[in-house]
């Protein structure tokens, strides 16, 4: 009986995945725990193996191309079985694997048993073809692209006259054509401003493809956008519609901290341990969290889930050459570390998530996030919630700044940090509070140490 | 007062080896049958008499023997003419010719120019088979220090060999026995070529058809067939591959939209390759096809008639690859 391998869910948040690329063939062997494909989830890219043995009878999603999670990406034939009657089987009953598949295939079973193998064969190798070539996207010439643009004509619209549907130069010219015949006045007349804002919620609601055409007069060159900037799109528009934002922000002075960090740095760089700002912000958060649980909570609709473990996300920013974007990784147990391994942690989660990527494991669990924007010079900023979280830091730069202390004007190191909070679950007092239990802590850092 | 007469290209060649050799007493001719049998292919017919033994020189065959004396020669300050019978006995000669003359500037910093001029029949000649059939451009164009002409007529015979014996650097200079016959008009007056710069020979508003020596006879052809289909193709002929003039390419196919790139030498790392990889990349935005080329089929060169035929770029290839090129097959 055919195995059907479906798109799985690799994370909370995931509902649809691409694959990014096949490691099979059709008749390749595969052995449980194979890696079979890798695919892009709204977080990252991930391996894909198998847990059946068997031979591949089908790559039913061709690369690229997104489905939602539970569909059919490839069907496997069991050990025995033809790859034929696999593909044949699994078609007449493409759901899960069960019972159901061996009684609704009759007629095909007993047409391969009764010697019209050779045809059967055929009509499968021509549907696993086409199945491979499928492509959605539209195949336009270089220079059909660039006349549509200039030309102000919808490419999605037209169909393409080259080999596989290729737009090329006659078609833009065919279309540019019919449209003038068909729409005389409204396209080209000048619009008012009204009638454009008026088209724009639509169009960014449909996405639509004429988006270029939203800037009046501006000539805009459009860029895909990836799985990541469409989830980071998606959740938080989500995010802000639905969360009660507001912020608390605080200053904070930085030079107690700034000092012990140069001290330990002295001390441990023998060691290679070099300890940053951020660093520090993260552990005081953990422990200001730990004595202020509803910073450690989610709100779940009619009631608050108290999260018994501290775990806090550090937005990391991917490099441009990359596809920019940002990830969260997460330092799980954050109040229960030092402040040596949550320096160390921090470090690999950064570097790996610029290199090779982090995995779900890495991104995932997070109660509490912090966004430090300091390294780039920012004075204060904010930032939205990461769902299912309650609260959001964002971190400036720490600032030498003329500053009060003891009724005299002097030059002090100061940092303001603003916190976004979900009013569901946190009143302003509460922040406050928050907010004084962290300058505790930075202020006071030899606590960060005990 | 400009007298146009036509001459055959083989006239061409001599009449501009015999200019310039009365013009510069450094200029001398060296190969196998050059002068007592006044040329294999009576290229140098009569030149013996004029300039006598010292400066015509019959050489045993001996490519690697003779390449290598032309070479040392221009090193001193003489400016030889080699010919090649034909191009694919170069190829015992390669360690001079490639290794040596291209590279005497770069490595003597500077101390020894190598101002020396190999020519010789290339490409197919009609039944010769595979070893005698060389289309050397695939190969020698590969290597900085070489400048290469591939003339396809009479007139641009005369002035780029003239242009390449003044100058101071090696030159190949590629012509066809196919073509020594070929006729076409020459001026009496003297004049020069420049190297790198293309020629548009037909203009056309469809398809840019780029080629160099024979082969653009063909393309003429096709390009008259095309207009029958109502395509009307831009003939562009290049002369020389190196110095390279991608730059009368690139405007014609901005006009265009689609070229057709043909090189009677093997496709794999030749110069078509190299003509479409340019127009590929000065021209992204501008081709509505990718450029396409006709080559010589990637096998040695038959021997059989009908094969050799089907074997070399014709009409008939080009201009299935235009109708390709612009969506019309």
């Amino acid at each position: 009986m055919p195995i059907n391998v479906t798109m799985p869910r690799l994370s909370d948040t995931m509902e649809q995945g691409t694959v990014v690329k096949w490691h099979v063939k059709v008749g390749d062997k595969v052995a449980s725990g194979q890696v079979i494909a890798d695919i892009e989830t709204d977080k990252a890219t991930m391996e894909q193996a198998v847990f059946d043995e068997g031979i591949i009878a089908k790559l039913v999603c061709p690369e690229g191309k997104q489905v939602k999670v539970g569909e059919v990406i490839a069907v496997l034939a069991e050990d025995g079985e033809s790859v034929t009657d696999a593909v044949s089987a699994s078609a007449v009953a493409p759901a899960p694997r069960g019972a159901a598949s061996a009684s609704a295939a009759p007629a095909p079973a007993a047409s391969g048993a009764s010697g019209t193998a050779p045809a059967a064969e055929r009509t499968i190798v021509a549907d696993v073809h086409a199945t491979d070539i499928t492509d959605e996207r539209t195949r336009v010439s270089p220079l059909a692209r660039r006349m549509a643009s200039e030309m102000g004509v919808e490419l999605s619209q037209i169909k393409g006259s080259g080999p596989s549907g290729r737009v090329v130069k006659r078609d833009v010219l065919l279309a540019a054509e019919n449209r003038s015949a068909a729409v005389p006045a409204t396209r080209t007349a000048q619009g008012s401003a009204q009638e454009l804002v008026a088209a724009m919620p639509s169009m960014a609601s449909a996405a639509s493809p004429s988006v270029g055409a939203l800037v009046h007069g501006a000539q805009s060159i459009e860029v895909p956008v990836s799985n990541m900037r469409g989830i980071i799109a998606k959740r938080l528009v989500e995010s802000k519609q639905q969360i009660p934002h507001y912020q608390v922000t605080m200053k904070f002075s930085m030079d107690a901290v700034l000092a012990l960090r140069g001290s330990l740095n002295e001390q441990l760089a023998s060691m290679e341990v070099k300890l940053s700002v951020n660093d520090f912000i993260v552990r005081a958060c953990a422990l200001a969290m730990a004595k202020n649980p509803f910073f450690n909570a989610s709100w779940a609709g009619d009631r608050i889930l108290l999260h018994q473990q501290v775990n806090v996300g550090v937005a990391i920013a991917l490099p441009e050459e990359k596809g920019g974007g940002l990830v969260v990784g997460v330092v799980k147990d954050a109040n229960l570390k030092s402040l040596r391994q949550i320096s160390g942690e921090i470090r690999s989660l950064g570097e790996k998530a610029r290199t090779k990527g982090l995995s779900m494991d890495e991104m995932s669990g997070a109660t509490f996030t912090i966004s430090n924007l300091g390294m780039f010079g920012v004075d204060n900023f904010t930032a939205i919630i990461n769902p299912p979280n309650s609260a959001i830091l964002a971190c400036g730069a720490a600032l030498e700044q003329p500053v009060v202390r003891n009724h005299q004007l002097v030059v002090g190191w100061e940092m303001a940090a603003t916190l976004s909070l979900d009013h569901r679950v946190i009143d302003g007092a509460m922040a406050s509070k928050y907010l004084q239990s962290l300058k505790q802590f930075v202020e006071g850092p030899t606590m960060l140490l005990v | 007062m400009s007298a146009v007469r036509e001459i055959e290209y083989r006239d061409a060649l001599r009449e501009a080896m015999s200019e310039e050799m009365r013009r510069d007493k450094r200029v001398f001719l060296l190969g196998e049958e050059v002068a007592e049998y006044n040329g294999a292919y009576k290229i140098s017919r009569g030149m013996l008499e004029e300039f006598g033994a010292r400066r015509v020189i019959d050489t045993p065959i001996s490519e690697s023997g003779f390449a290598g004396l032309a070479i040392g020669a221009a090193m001193m300050g003489l400016k030889p003419v080699v010919e090649f019978m034909s191009w694919s006995f170069s190829l015992v000669a390669a360690d001079p010719i490639l290794n040596n003359a291209p590279k005497m500037l770069y490595m003597s910093g500077g101390q020894f120019g190598c101002p020396v001029v190999f020519r010789g029949n290339d490409g197919a000649g009609g039944q010769l088979g595979s070893t005698h059939s060389w289309c050397v451009e695939g190969l020698f164009s590969n290597v900085p220090g070489i400048k290469i002409a591939i003339p396809s007529n009479p007139y641009d015979a005369k002035g780029l060999l003239k242009t390449a014996i003044r100058g101071s650097d090696p030159v190949f200079f590629l012509e066809s026995e196919r073509m020594l016959g070929n006729k076409g008009e020459v001026p009496e007056e003297e004049y020069l070529i420049p190297f790198g710069q293309a020629k548009v020979i037909r203009s056309g508003t469809d398809c840019t058809l780029a080629s160099w020596g024979r082969p653009v006879h063909f393309c003429m052809e096709a390009a008259e067939e095309m207009q029958k289909l109502g395509i009307s193709c831009e003939v562009i002929d290049l002369r020389t591959v190196r110095p390279l003039d991608i730059g009368t390419v690139v405007r014609s196919v901005k006009k265009t939209g689609a070229c057709v790139v043909v090189d009677q030498s093997w496709s794999f790392g030749s110069p078509g390759s190299e003509v479409a990889s340019q127009v590929h990349r000065h021209c992204f935005d501008d081709l509505d096809n990718y450029v396409h080329r006709v080559h010589s089929a990637d096998v040695p060169t038959p021997y059989a008639t009908n094969l050799e035929q089907e074997y070399l770029p014709n009409a008939r290839k080009i201009a299935e690859a235009v109708r390709s090129a612009t969506y019309n097959l």
